[in-house]
Order: C-alpha cells, then sequence, then structure tokens
C-alpha cells in the first residue's frame, strides 16, 4: 500500500530543491535590501525560517518511507532534524523568544551536520558518478559555507555572509536539481543507465 | 583556467548517472510476505540497476536454516538475479540475499514467504535472534520520553490549567522538548536495532542494508512510520506552543500524542497474540496511556512545581493526587484484564518466562502504589489543612523516590512487551516440513 502511493525519489529531490531555491532568494533578498528594510513588514522576518521548519517537518515522511538503505535512513533523519532546528532556532530568535545572538550558530551547526552527512552517506569516489560526485559537493559546499552563518552570528549586518549564506541554498538547489540520470539540468547523458526508465 | 574547471564540472557531470548510489530492489517473486499455493520454481529479484551475483546471492532457508537455493545467476541485462529452488513442501521459508551493486558496494536484504501457510513476519525470519537487552533497554527509553511528553502535556493542561510563573514555563518546556526529541532518536535507533537482528549482517554491510520489509510489511515498522511522523507532529505543536505562547498548541499535542501512543498498543501483544481482540488492544492503550501519565506527572512535579513554583505546590499535589487515583484504577483494570487474556493457566506466572518477568513487574508496581497511597492518605490530608514548610521537602525527597520505583516499572514493562507471553493452547501440533528435491 505504501509503495503506491510513494512518489519517485527524483520527484522528491525536486521538491526539496525548489524549497532550498526559495530559501536562498529570500535570504537573498534580505541580504540586497539589508535586515532594517526587510524588517519594515514584520512578517517577512518568518519566511525563511519557517520555510525551513517546515521543510524539516517534510523531510521527516522522506526518512521514514525511502528505508531501502539503513544509511539514506540515518542521512535523511539527520537533515530533517537539523532543517527543524534551524528554523526554529531562528524563529525563536526572530520572534524575541530567544534573546542571545550565539543563537544564530544553530544554522552554522545545521550545515556541519548536513554536510557531514552528505559526505559519510556517499561510500564512491567523487568521479564515480554524478550522483556520488555531486553528494561530495554537495557536502563540502556546507561544510565550506557554514563559515557564513557562522560570521553572520558575530557580525549580524555584513551583507557579505548574508549573501554567501543565501548562495549556499541556491547552489544546494541546483545540485539537487541535477543529481538524477533524468534529470532537468544537464538531462539523461548516461550510457549505462540505458533508456530513461521513468 | 577558468574554462577547463567548467568542462571538468561538465564532464564529471557527464559521467555515469545509475540513478542514485547502490542499487535498490524494485520487484521481487515469491513478493515479501506472500502465501502461495503452490511451490515457486525460481526466486528472482529484480533491481533498479545493473548488478553481479554473488555465491549465496539467494539463500532459500527453511525454518531448521537449510539453504535449498540452486546457483543464482544475473540475467536480463544484469538487472536481475535468479536462482532455481526444489519444489518446496508446505511451511514458511525465509529468503536472505545479496548483490554486489555497480557502485562497487554489497547490497542485501530479507524477506520471508509461505508455502501454503501464511508467511511469519520478517522480524521472525530464520537466523534473527530477536529481541536483545540492549533494545530492551532502547523500549525503557522510548517509554520514559512518552512519560516525559505526553504525560508532561497532560500535567499541564489537566493539572496546571492556568498561567505557569517563567521559570516552571522554561522547565515544563525543556523537559516535554527533551522528551519530544528523545522519543524520536530512541525510536530511530529501536528500528535500527530491530533491521540490524533482521538483516544479521556486520556493521560494514548493515548500513546498505534493505529495511523496507521491516518498515512496510510488519506492525513494528508500520508503527514505526505512524508513531515517528505523528510525534514530528507533536514537536511541531510544542514548539508552535512554545514560540506563540499560546495554550491551544498543547491541546493539539496533547490529542495528537495520546493518538499515536496507540501505535505502540496495535503492534504489541495485544494486537497480536492469540485472542487478540480490540477490546484488548483499547485495554492496552488505556494500560499505557494511564501509566505515561502517571509518571509523567509525577516527573513534572518533581522537576517542574517543586522547583519552578512554589506557590503552585499545594494545589497541584492536591491535583494530581486526585488524578492519580482515577489513573492507578485504570491502570490496574487494564493491566488485570490483559494478564487474564495472555495467562491460559495461573502457573505460568512462575513456570513462563514472562510470568517471571510479570512478577517483578507487580511487586514494583505494588511498592509504587504503597507510597503513592501513603502520599494520597498521610500528605495530601495534610497539605489540605494547611500543613506545608518542612513537608514540602520531605515530600520532594519521597517523590524522588516514587520516580525512580515507577521507572523501574517501565524498565520491567519494556521487558515484559519484548518477551513472549506463554502460548496459549493449541488444538493440534505443527506437521514438520520436509524436503524433495525435483
Amino acid at each position: 500500500m505504501i509503495a503506491g502511493i510513494m512518489p519517485q525519489a527524483e520527484f522528491v529531490h525536486w521538491w526539496f530543491a525548489t524549497g532550498f531555491l526559495m530559501l536562498g532568494l529570500v535570504l537573498f533578498a534580505e541580504a540586497l535590501v539589508g535586515p532594517e528594510v526587510w524588517g519594515m513588514r514584520p512578517w517577512r522576518k518568518y519566511i525563511w525560517p519557517g520555510l525551513c521548519f517546515v521543510m524539516g517537518i517534510f523531510m521527516w515522511p522522506v526518512m521514514t518511507f525511502f528505508t531501502n538503505s539503513a544509511i539514506h535512513m540515518v542521512a535523511h533523519g539527520s537533515w530533517a532534524e537539523f532543517l527543524m532546528f534551524c528554523g526554529a532556532a531562528e524563529l525563536g530568535v526572530a520572534r524575541g523568544k530567544l534573546h542571545s545572538q550565539y543563537w544564530r550558530l544553530a544554522s552554522s551547526l545545521a550545515l556541519i551536520v548536513s554536510g557531514t552527512a552528505f559526505l559519510v552517506h556517499e561510500q564512491n569516489a567523487w568521479l564515480f558518478s554524478r550522483a556520488a560526485f555531486l553528494h561530495h559537493t554537495a557536502g563540502w559546499t556546507a561544510l565550506v559555507f557554514a563559515a557564513f552563518p557562522l560570521a553572520l552570528a558575530f557580525r549580524p549586518r555584513s551583507m557579505f555572509a548574508a549573501s554567501g549564506f543565501a548562495a549556499f541554498f541556491i547552489v544546494l538547489a541546483v545540485m539537487l536539481y541535477c543529481d538524477r540520470d533524468i534529470a532537468p539540468i544537464f538531462g539523461h547523458f548516461s550510457q549505462f543507465a540505458g533508456v530513461p526508465h521513468r | 583556467m577558468r574554462r577547463a574547471l567548467l568542462v571538468a564540472v561538465l564532464a564529471a557531470l557527464a559521467l555515469p548517472a545509475t540513478a542514485f548510489a547502490h542499487a535498490s530492489l524494485k520487484k521481487e517473486s515469491p513478493s515479501f510476505g506472500q502465501e502461495l499455493h503452490v511451490s515457486p520454481r525460481q526466486v528472482v529479484l529484480q533491481f533498479d540497476q545493473t548488478v553481479q551475483a554473488l555465491p549465496k546471492s539467494i539463500q532459500v532457508l527453511t525454518p531448521d536454516g537449510r539453504d535449498l537455493a540452486g546457483k543464482p545467476r544475473a540475467v536480463t541485462a544484469q538487472r536481475q538475479i535468479v536462482a532455481s529452488v526444489p519444489r518446496l513442501p508446505k511451511g514458511a521459508y525465509t529468503i536472505r540475499w545479496q548483490a554486489i551493486s555497480n557502485d562497487g558496494h554489497i547490497v542485501s536484504g530479507v524477506y520471508t514467504f509461505g508455502v501454503r501457510v501464511k508467511a511469519p513476519p520478517v522480524t521472525s525470519a530464520v537466523g534473527a535472534q530477536g529481541p536483545t537487552s540492549t533494545e530492551n533497554v532502547v523500549r525503557w527509553l522510548y517509554f520514559v520520553s512518552l512519560a516525559l511528553l505526553v504525560g508532561g502535556l497532560g500535567f499541564r493542561l489537566l493539572i496546571v490549567r492556568g498561567p505557569l510563573p517563567p521559570r516552571a514555563q522554561r522547565r515544563f518546556f525543556w523537559v516535554t522538548g527533551i522528551g519530544a526529541v528523545a522519543l524520536l532518536q530512541v525510536g530511530i535507533v529501536a528500528f535500527l536495532l530491530r533491521g540490524e537482528d533482521m538483516l544479521q549482517l556486520p556493521f560494514s554491510l548493515f548500513i546498505y542494508g534493505d529495511l523496507s520489509p521491516l518498515a512496510s510489511g510488519t506492525r513494528f515498522g508500520q508503527t514505526f512510520i505512524a508513531m515517528t511522523l505523528g510525534f514530528v507532529l507533536v514537536t511541531a505543536f510544542l514548539y508552535l506552543a512554545w514560540l506563540l505562547d499560546r495554550v491551544w498548541p498543547l491541546w493539539v499535542a496533547f490529542g495528537l500524542g495520546l493518538f499515536f501512543a496507540s501505535g505502540l498498543s496495535l503492534s504489541g501483544h495485544s494486537a497480536a497474540d492469540a485472542g487478540h481482540s480490540w477490546v484488548s488492544e483499547l485495554a492496552d492503550w488505556v494500560h499505557l496511556t494511564s501509566a505515561m501519565l502517571w509518571v509523567g506527572g509525577l516527573l513534572m512535579l518533581l522537576v517542574v512545581i517543586w522547583p519552578g513554583a512554589p506557590e503552585l505546590r499545594r494545589t497541584a499535589f492536591l491535583r494530581f493526587s486526585k488524578l492519580a487515583t482515577v489513573l492507578v484504577a485504570l491502570l490496574l483494570a487494564a493491566g488485570t484484564y490483559l494478564s487474564i487474556l495472555r495467562f491460559p493457566n495461573v502457573h505460568d506466572l512462575w513456570t513462563t518466562g514472562y510470568g517471571h518477568v510479570l512478577l517483578i513487574k507487580l511487586s514494583l508496581v505494588a511498592l509504587a502504589l504503597l507510597w503513592g497511597a501513603a502520599h494520597h492518605f498521610v500528605a495530601a490530608p495534610r497539605l489540605a489543612a494547611g500543613d506545608g514548610g518542612t513537608l514540602f521537602g520531605r515530600l520532594s525527597r519521597s517523590m524522588l523516590g516514587e520516580s525512580t520505583v515507577a521507572m523501574a516499572v517501565l524498565l520491567a514493562a519494556a521487558f515484559l512487551v519484548n518477551t513472549n507471553p506463554p502460548p496459549q493452547p493449541s488444538p493440534r501440533a505443527p506437521v514438520a516440513a520436509h524436503v524433495t528435491r525435483r
């Protein structure tokens, strides 16, 4: 019964890619206009953390329904938890429930854990396949870009740090859009994969 | 330089993109948990990408562990592995499979099927050894987390209905939040431990093991899915209550918590063993939720009210004392009914392992009840009469003692859940299967 209602895995990747793209664009907009202008409408403060938190909730079904490998299950679980954690901490700061600016470190921690999960659950070498290459790239990108939210915790007005943080989500979205052999970006190149099977 | 980098990236992306990492089983014959009317001639495993067969790629195991499968071979563009089997007599069989994925990793899995009998759950596959002591401890942690979360919410909504002082409010959200996070983590650990036992693989192979037969083909797995998703929602509403300073999300979280706690009752002895019915499932749920509310309430008194809201100690204690009486009555009534159901003979209490664990649990429950009775009949009247001061200090230590005993009761309950009850009397002994080679 469950198998009958499960979407194809690539669709799930593209849905999350769309979510990350939206996250990135919202963060970019905030970085460009600055926190003061962005905060002129109070609801705007809640957009990206709220989206992040909701994406975390939606990642849980991915963890529970795609159980054909234990390590993928654990990786998806860690992304679900840290998306929720990051969104929850930022929402708390935006709402004024959390007062310390160091709660912003939650985003940095989330990127470090997510990047590590990408690298640990991808056991192949970089150039083994497109998926392997993109998993390694996504993992290292998350680890390197974790420096931006770390900088934001200490320099909240830094446009450079805010833009870097936003760029991470856009880069991740592009990676998720093209990590399958029938991807919208770079298409179906593989001879090994045969004809597109879906 | 920039152009070379771009070309390198495009070339890497164009390299063989064989779906995602390693191969997954897409279709199999016989299928998971299938009950066949005639013996299959062969076992066919179809993967989503090319695979290589290993000498033991397909094992068809009898209950006594004999492998009946012929030599496995990869066919149909290397996406299928096939092995012939002799004519199988009536009985239950386990298929253990392994294949080399084209990423070089070994992917593995296990499932069961039956020939003219119902297939056993995959957790009872040949080689699986059943719950270990680690699983018992993990289940205990699950119970404790459930008590912190659901019991804590119940206490907040039913006992301390008004606003809490900020310090107590903070403590309440810390305690229930820890319960919520722990519940999700412990649930995942419990699922992985059961999967490890089912697959019987070393860790390096287990991480690529296929857990989908456990997730979708067993009550345990379906409960894991439902309870995980349900308690994610509970966590989200708990968080919303904290963020918005509103009480209504707590009610939603509490309702969802009580509802999804039923997953344990719908997957345990009361739903699967002989004599089960909707009454036994309901009784199990009442037993479980009463225990959670009782233990969770005690812990909230001890950790939230006593240190965080001294002005509410008297009211909270007296109200909880009344609620605890009702909870204990429900707990005992449901527990007695379930014991009668699970014990065909009274002597099973002292002649079976299940009986021994139940006796230990009953002794601990009796101790906790005596402790609770002392609170109800000695401490509560004194508090109602306006006594306080040193009594509050002594009550704090006394509640710590009662909570410790309650934790021990939950530990005994965890062992009890993972122990098989005594068998119900059967009219006929099962016929042993024997194998004829074609």
